[in-house]
This record gives structure tokens, sequence and C-alpha cells, in this order.
């Protein structure tokens, strides 16, 4: 079953609102603990990076039996250097976002951490595609 | 002694209630729902916070206790008196003076719980230096412990398995009666409770077989019989002359004493919404970097607790008073306390801990992922209808839990009241069927006044 939301870019007070909203409705399946700590954490560091770094962007989560699959688009800068981004530390966020205690670059690998299957696909000046599956 | 079976110690007095829907707006479990005129409980999701309590008009919800007529008249009973319960009284009566009031009640001891207190900072410290999930969780108060395993059931892992101060007061009591070959199955240690969770901690113990306590008694119940000795009394009672725990002890069940004595980083949290707000950021990881978490679901902590006839705030001053008085008598003695129970510290440590909490299944629309699924479509499909302005009208906190309990098979549609307009109108409901919908929820009798209003106005 399908669900999407809207990420507003910027708006660091209302942002992990979307992913609070998922979080609500898994709550009520069987999913074991540790995993439903996965999803939580996953989802809301993806849906930081769209606040942090993009203008407007969705999450859409897909509910299957014995997985989720999740995909937040954004129209945004983009990312110039994919592998570089995935490494632990590197970050483009500007300093003002840094101080906020977002963007210390630990979002896209803690987001591989938490999921089981990670796709992400960029066009710089255009926009980012992640796709998540994560395993109950 | 009464049926120790029960698992919740919030009650609604049927008799009283009026249905008012004042509880079930605060409940913060969603636990609450109006059925023919009278608010009901859902024990899979109700936590025991109290709530509910402190907003009902008619004193119709009340905290069921063991109650002092439950004492074993043959047992050597002892009473475990938090420190908040002496924080009712004003500051001239002294500790020993409310205490020995106290004793009057029926008892054949009283004991201070947070004596425990000093081995507890120990105990916080060898934890600390464990490799345990960070933050970990106090126990300490068992309305959290319980939101936890209902509305955030993947930090129950965070949740410190240690057992409550009380707890490891009657664990000392036990051990010292044993040493002095006391025959333990006579003995019968009742807590004075200033809450309902308090009580539910002390009958269905989260991650215990059995609770060491034998009964709890509202604290009410005592204060009103303690003054009344206390107000009877001709001369004035004795006082301590020993600093028989350290000062701040007395403060640990207010909001932010606990947190010290957790190395490392630490913040104190009460008051439920607090509580609610923080627990949702760390479960999407907002909070790194934390090493404790004291949480009280009380507004200021015990002092707050629903049991307390005190006002909170001259509550926390008095305790701080307290804690000054202990503090002089400490520097009377070079900094020493005389504290008997940290002689049991290295018998008391290896019986302190707790199983695993685990989570409850509160808020499960099915076991079954495929069902859950099934269910969660139609609850989707139902929201489409209802208005979403959570008015209540239905006898559900909000739209949302009409729909889950309408999937439940708890409700039905037709109890929204838009709905039943629209139906009327199509035909698919007579107004007499919505009548008695209408009747299901709020109550017989309950519309009869609007029957009389319409002939005089007429
Ligand atoms: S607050 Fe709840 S228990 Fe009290 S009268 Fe109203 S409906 Fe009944
Ligand atoms: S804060 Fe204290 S009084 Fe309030 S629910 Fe928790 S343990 Fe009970």
């Amino acid at each position: 079953m399908k669900f999407c939301y809207e990420i507003k870019g910027g708006d660091f007070s209302a942002g992990g609102s979307a992913s609070s909203q998922v979080k609500k409705t898994l709550k009520q399946f069987n999913i074991a603990p540790q995993v439903l700590r996965r999803i939580a954490v996953a989802l809301y560091e993806a849906e930081m990076n769209v606040v942090a770094h993009a203008w407007r962007g969705s999450m859409c989560v897909d509910i299957n039996i014995d997985h989720l699959n999740v995909v937040i688009e954004d129209e945004g800068p983009g990312i110039e250097d994919i592998e570089r981004a995935m490494e632990e530390g590197f970050s483009t966020a500007t300093e003002e976002v840094r101080q906020m205690g977002f963007g210390a670059g630990m979002g896209l690998p803690n987001i591989r951490k938490n999921s089981d299957e990670m796709k992400l696909t960029s066009t710089p000046g255009i926009g980012t595609r992640l796709a998540l599956t994560i395993r109950f | 002694m009464r049926e120790k079976n029960y698992t919740h110690s919030i009650q609604i007095d049927r008799d009283k209630c009026i249905g008012c829907s004042h509880c079930m707006r605060v409940c913060t479990t969603q636990a609450i729902r109006i059925i023919e005129g009278c608010a009901v409980i859902q024990p899979e999701r109700c936590v025991d916070c109290g709530e509910c309590y402190r907003v009902c008009p008619q004193h119709a919800i009340y905290a069921m206790d063991d109650g002092l007529a439950s004492l074993a008249a043959d047992h050597y009973r002892v009473a475990l008196v938090p420190s908040v319960f002496l924080g009712q009284f004003p500051s001239d009566y002294s500790a020993t003076e409310v205490l020995e009031a106290v004793k009057n009640c029926g008892f054949d001891e009283v004991r201070e719980v947070e004596q425990a207190v000093d081995f507890m900072k120990e105990a916080y410290r060898i934890r600390a230096g464990k490799q345990l999930p960070r933050p970990q969780i106090s126990s300490y108060c068992p309305a959290v412990v319980r939101l936890i395993q209902v509305l955030y059931p993947s930090l129950t892992s965070h949740i410190m398995l240690l057992k409550a101060p009380h707890d490891i007061s009657a664990l000392y009591l036990r051990l010292y009666r044993e040493r002095e070959e006391f025959d333990s199955r006579k003995l019968s240690l009742y807590y004075i409770t200033p809450c309902a969770a308090k009580t539910v901690a002390a009958r269905a113990p989260v991650g215990e077989s059995a609770s060491l306590i034998d009964g709890t008694v509202n604290m009410k119940e005592i204060y009103n019989k303690t003054l009344a000795t206390l107000l009877a009394r001709k001369e004035k009672g004795g006082r301590k002359h020993v600093a028989d725990m350290s000062p701040d002890s007395v403060c640990w069940s207010l909001s932010g004493t606990e947190k010290h004595y957790f190395p490392g980083r630490s913040l104190a949290i009460d008051g439920m919404e607090n509580v609610i707000d923080f627990l949702e950021k760390l479960e999407s990881g907002h909070v790194s970097d934390i090493d404790f978490l004291e949480m009280r679901a009380c507004d200021q902590g015990c002092a707050g607790g629903i049991l307390c006839p005190g006002n909170r705030f001259l509550t926390v001053e008095r305790l701080e008073q307290r804690q000054k008085r202990l503090q002089q008598l400490k520097d009377q003695q070079e900094g020493r306390v005389e504290n008997r129970l940290l002689e049991y510290s290295e018998m008391l440590h290896p019986l302190s801990g707790v199983e695993p909490v685990h989570p409850r299944d509160g808020l499960l629309l099915d076991e079954d992922m495929e069902k859950a699924l099934v269910k969660l479509q139609r609850i989707r499909r139902l929201m489409s209808y209802f208005p979403g302005f959570d008015c209540g009208a239905c006898g559900a906190p909000s739209c949302r839990s009409l729909a889950e309990d309408i999937v439940q098979g708890k409700a039905s549609i037709s109890h929204c009241v838009f709905v039943q307009r629209v139906m009327e109108k199509n035909y698919k409901l007579s107004p007499d069927q919505a009548f008695v919908v209408i009747e299901k929820i709020w109550g017989r009798g309950r519309l009869n006044k609007y029957n009389d209003a319409n002939e005089n106005e007429s």
C-alpha cells in the first residue's frame, strides 16, 4: 500500500513530519522493534537531506508484506559526485545548516547502514532520487 | 487480600461517570472511548499515567490500591514511605514525627524508601561503565516505562534494567530480617503510593515475575489519617540526630536529581507531553550523544503524582528544606552518612536487575501482516469519509481512532454524525436507527431532555 508525503525544503522546524507519519503507521504492524528503529532513522535522515539541500521533495512509501520500499525525490541542486557523497564525513551543507546540527555528512552513509538496499541517482541542477528497501 | 490479578490501577466508576469525554480527549495513548454514556478504558493501551484522573470533573476516575484493609492482621507490617509523602506536610513537622504518625495507621514499622537511593547511585555508576544502548532511559517512573512499551516499542531496549528504589528497600528489609531469622512469610511490605502507575508496577511488574511489595496504599488515605494524628498530638515529636542517607536522596523522585548520578551527558524531562515529544525525537535519531534520560510522567516528578494531596510546588520546596537539614546533620558527622542499607550492597547488586522489557501490542492492527495491510487499506478509505476534525461525537478521540475501531469490529461507520446525516439523506438509515446509534454512544436517556425541550418550545 502506497502513501506519499510532501517535503518542504528549508523548513527545519517542520522537518521530520513525513517520516514521523510513516513511523506511526508502521507501529500498527507486527514489525520487529529493531527493524522499526532502522526505518525511523533512515527515513528521518532522508527527509532531512531534502529539507537541508533541496527546494522541495516528496517521500513515497510502499508497504508490502515483508518489506518496505521508499522513494524520496527532490528538486534541487543535485549531487555532483555520488561516490564522494557516500563517504562518511563528506557534506556539502552550508555552514548555517551545519550549525543547526544537520549536514554533518552522516546522512547518506547512515541511511545505507539502516536499509537493505539503496539506490541513489542525481542530476546536478535538477534533483535527486533515493530509493530504499528495508525488509521486515 | 483482594484480587491480585488486575493489571491496571486506573478505574472508572460507572455510577459517577456522566460520559462528558474530558478524559477521552486528554488520554495520551487514545485508550478511552465513550460507550453507552460511560467512559471505557482499553486495557492494552492504558499506561496508568493518570492524565484522565486529573481532568475528570465528576471524580469518577479512581486509582485502585490494595488499601489498609488488606493488611494481614497477624503479619509484621512494614510501610515503605516515599520522601514525597513527607513533603505533603508543613516543614515544622519533622520527618520522624510524620513517620511515627504513619505507623499509627496500622503498621509495625515504617521505612523511608529513599534510603535505597544511595545504593541506586552506585548501581548507576556500574551501569554507566557497561556497554549498554545509549541513552539509558531511567526505569524509575512506571508510567514512562509503559508508555515506551505501548508507543515507542523500538526504545524498550534502552530502558535501564534496574529495580526501583522501593523494590531495593523491600529487598533490603527482607534480607535484613532473614539475617535475624525472622520468618519472611510473616513479613508484609506496603508501599504508600503517589500514583496509579506505582501500584501497577507493584501488581504486575515489568521485567519481573513477582513484586517484592505485598500491597500498595493510596497516599491520600494515609495522608488523612496521618494528619489527624499529627493534629491531635499535644507534644512535638522527635527529630533525626544522624544523617542516615545522602541529603539529595530525598529529591530523587522529583525532576532533576537522578540524572546527576549517571556519568556523561544527561537530561531530565518531566510531564507526559514533554516526555512524548522527546521520545518521538529520540526514536528517529534526532538526538545523539546523550547517555542518560531521566523521565517523569508528572510535572515536577512525583510531587505532581495524582494521589499527592498537596501542592506540587510546595512539596518540592519542602523536600529541598529537608535536604538542607540532612546536609547539616551530615556536616556534623564530618560528611559521613550512616546508611545501614549500604552494608547490604554486595548482596543487593546481583539482585537489583530486572529482565528485558518487551513492547506491548496496544497499537497493533493485526498480528498477521497481510490482514493488517487489508485493515490499513480500509482505514484509509474510511478516513476519506470522515470530516477529519476529531469532534469526538462518535465516542472516539479522533476520526482515525474511529476508523481503527471500525476495522477492529468495535464500532460502525454510522457512529460518525456526519456520515449519519448523509446516510439518512440517502435513505440508508432511518432517523430511528440514527437515534439508536447516538443512544449507544452517549447513553439511554441522554436525549430525553431534547424531547421535552421540543414540546416546550412548540
Ligand atoms: S471525564 Fe471521563 S470518567 Fe469523568 S465523567 Fe467525563 S467521561 Fe466520565
Ligand atoms: S512521575 Fe512519579 S508520581 Fe508521576 S507517574 Fe511517574 S512515578 Fe508516578
